[in-house]
């Protein structure tokens, strides 16, 4: 537990000073901001930019405050994975390429404590920036647009958007325990827009699976989703998580020997 | 004699090579030790693996009174330490001495004492991005001594730094090894020679020289005489002369002093004493012990 | 419309967190830039890079700019 909580306050303290703690809430928020108006705007930027044939009309689906948390989830669905994954992609690669790994490795440290710290600070800044980053939206959306769903849903929403965000950061981090940083990005990015696309193609036959998190999670705005698949979603997504934690563990150990002496 | 690290056959194989072929060595308490061998020979393989950071292939090292995890005896300083740029030393100096063990109380006070035994006691505040390559290889012994090791491992803890920075570590080394057992690589012979007990030659990953300093002198050449001469002319008229084995190197002979007593060369000299400069006994330099070891066949 | 017209259509009460966000992120970029000196590539192409591109420039310095050694 002491070594956790040094750990933790290392992590910490280099999130704030390479400036992480800023630019990664801010990307989210800034998204956050930017879909709702964009949305609202859409129709004066249209004809702003101009060229447009004379007398043409424009019909615009209406956009509902549902639509446009939809629309912002498909924004963090790609760049905000990008992100995060960007972000994390060298928590332990880093240390050990860098060599600044070596030194602790050769202290009595538990490994579990070396990972989780990082996790714990990855993950909480992740979640930290999505929530902010629907805040955001939120205090748009509730000016701009009619419908918009309500307080306690959004809530639900984002509950069930948190774990799905754990997962994907869970999944760079032991990547990151597993591979170089590059490899790292690479594996995480590829499995996180592959497992996305498998849900698009044939994802109607597989109704338990991470990648579903976001659809279950925006049918709340709406009305609610399948509780029972909803359920065995979150079983399925929270119990990779932990697998995933495990081996980062042991992964983490194992890869010591890499590091740069 | 109560031996510190007791190591047995110890290997590391890598595919088609041994980077450390079976070494044995055993480290008494409170000596020093010295790892040589040219570059390549398997120093820092060897250091890696008694550190915790590496798994040997085969062999055996045993830490007599270490608890249940050896890394809590061991500082180490790799060669070329590297920090988290972002932190000052202070901070970095609490989370090593944290993460060994130390408790909360004293974890300030070890700090700060360690950092002023290596001379950066007034650049606690500073971030490490910052340090030059001195500094950097004093916060590298700070990190490796803070919790009090039995056991330091050492991996080159000289060769980055200037002259007058060496002879600052090397006297802190001296201080340190009156309560620590050390072990420690270097290709400066030098340094090697003011603070060793015990010498280790590697060569090519095998162990071939080992012993006290005081007996592989004894057995590459001993002690024996060097005889100086205004010219090399001089010098080698009188080393063709001897009719004993002299070497004639540029203005000196040296005569080993197992073939002849002091009264015989001096006897000798008085006859041949044209361009003498100056007679002496000399102790064989580790120099020349290492460059007859490492060409050995 | 002229161009005071246009700047006055915006609503700015809405767009300035935008510009906020854009201000605090170059802003954060050039002193973590200006404070180590190894970056991927020539470190004044990272200037114009985060100036110049909207939000992606600075964020881009983060993630694929800074040269961990």
């Amino acid at each position: 537990m002491r070594q956790f909580s040094l750990f933790l306050g290392k992590e910490w303290r280099e999130q704030a000073r390479s400036f992480k703690l800023v630019w990664v809430p801010l990307v989210f928020i800034f998204f956050g901001a930017l879909e709702p108006l964009t949305y609202h705007f859409l129709p004066q930027i249209l004809e702003s930019v101009g060229n447009l044939p004379e007398g043409a009309a424009f019909t615009l689906p209406e956009m509902s405050g549902a639509d446009v948390y939809a629309s912002l989830t498909g924004q963090y669905q790609t760049v905000g994975l990008l992100v995060l994954v960007l972000a994390f992609m060298g928590s332990l690669s880093g240390e050990r390429k860098s060599g600044t790994g070596t030194l602790l490795y050769v202290r009595p440290i538990s490994y579990a404590a070396y990972y989780l710290s990082k996790w714990t600070a990855a993950v909480g800044l992740a979640v930290l920036s999505v929530w902010l980053g629907y805040g955001m939206a939120a205090t748009y959306i509730v000016q701009l647009y009619d419908p918009v769903p309500g307080f306690p849903d959004v809530v639900l929403f984002l509950l069930v958007m948190s774990v799905w965000i754990a997962f994907a950061v869970t999944l760079t981090m032991t990547a990151s325990a597993a591979l170089p940083t590059g490899g790292a990005a690479g594996a995480a990015l590829g499995i996180l827009f592959i497992g996305l696309m498998i849900d698009g193609i044939v994802g109607a036959y597989w109704t338990w699976s991470p990648w579903k998190l976001q659809a279950y999670g925006l049918a709340f705005l709406t009305g609610s989703p399948d509780s029972g698949d909803l359920a065995g979603s979150l079983g399925v997504t929270a119990g990779l998580t932990i697998l995933l934690v495990l081996s980062g563990i042991l992964l983490a150990r194992k890869n010591a020997s890499k590091a740069k002496v | 004699m109560n031996p510190v690290l007791e190591v047995s056959g110890l290997t590391k194989q890598y595919d088609g090579f041994r980077a450390v072929d079976g070494l044995t060595f055993a480290l008494e308490e409170h000596t020093a030790t010295a790892l040589i061998g040219p570059n390549g020979s398997g120093k820092t393989t060897t250091l890696s693996m008694l550190a915790g950071l590496l798994r040997q292939s085969s062999g055996t090292i045993r830490f007599n009174g270490a608890g249940n995890d050896p890394r809590s005896t061991i500082g180490f300083l790799p060669q070329y330490p590297n920090f988290f740029p972002w932190m000052t030393a202070m901070e970095y100096m609490e989370l090593a001495a944290g993460l060994s063990g130390l408790g909360s109380r004293e974890v300030r006070t070890a700090c700060e004492k360690t950092l002023g035994f290596v001379g950066l006691g007034s650049a606690g505040k500073k971030r490490l991005g910052g340090f030059s390559g001195g500094m950097k290889q004093r916060l590298g012994l700070a990190q490796a001594i803070v919790h009090r090791p039995a056991l330091l491992l050492l991996d080159e803890p000289v060769s980055a730094l200037d002259p007058a920075g060496r002879r600052e570590v090397m006297e802190m080394l001296k201080e340190l090894g009156e309560s620590t057992t050390i072990l420690y690589s270097t290709h400066i012979l030098n340094d090697a020679e003011e603070m060793t007990d015990q010498l280790l030659f590697l060569r090519n990953g095998q162990m071939i020289e080992q012993g006290p300093l005081h007996e592989v002198r004894k057995k590459y050449g001993g002690s024996g005489y060097r005889v100086l001469f205004a010219d090399r002319k001089a010098a080698e008229r009188f080393a063709g002369a001897a009719p004993w084995d002299a070497n004639a190197d540029g203005q000196a002979v040296t005569i080993s002093g197992e073939s002849v007593s002091m009264e015989e060369l001096l006897r000798f000299a008085a006859e041949h004493s044209q361009g003498i400069t100056d007679i002496g006994r000399a102790s064989i330099r580790l120099e020349d012990i290492f460059m007859k070891v490492v060409e050995k066949p | 419309m002229s161009f005071t017209e246009q700047l006055s259509e915006i609503p700015w009460g809405l767009v300035w967190p935008l510009i906020a966000i854009q201000l605090i992120l170059m802003t954060a970029a050039l002193i973590d830039l200006n404070r180590k000196r190894s970056t991927n590539g020539p470190a004044i192409l990272w200037v114009f890079i985060i100036i110049f591109i909207n939000t992606i420039g600075p964020v881009l310095y983060f993630t694929v700019g800074r040269r961990h050694s």
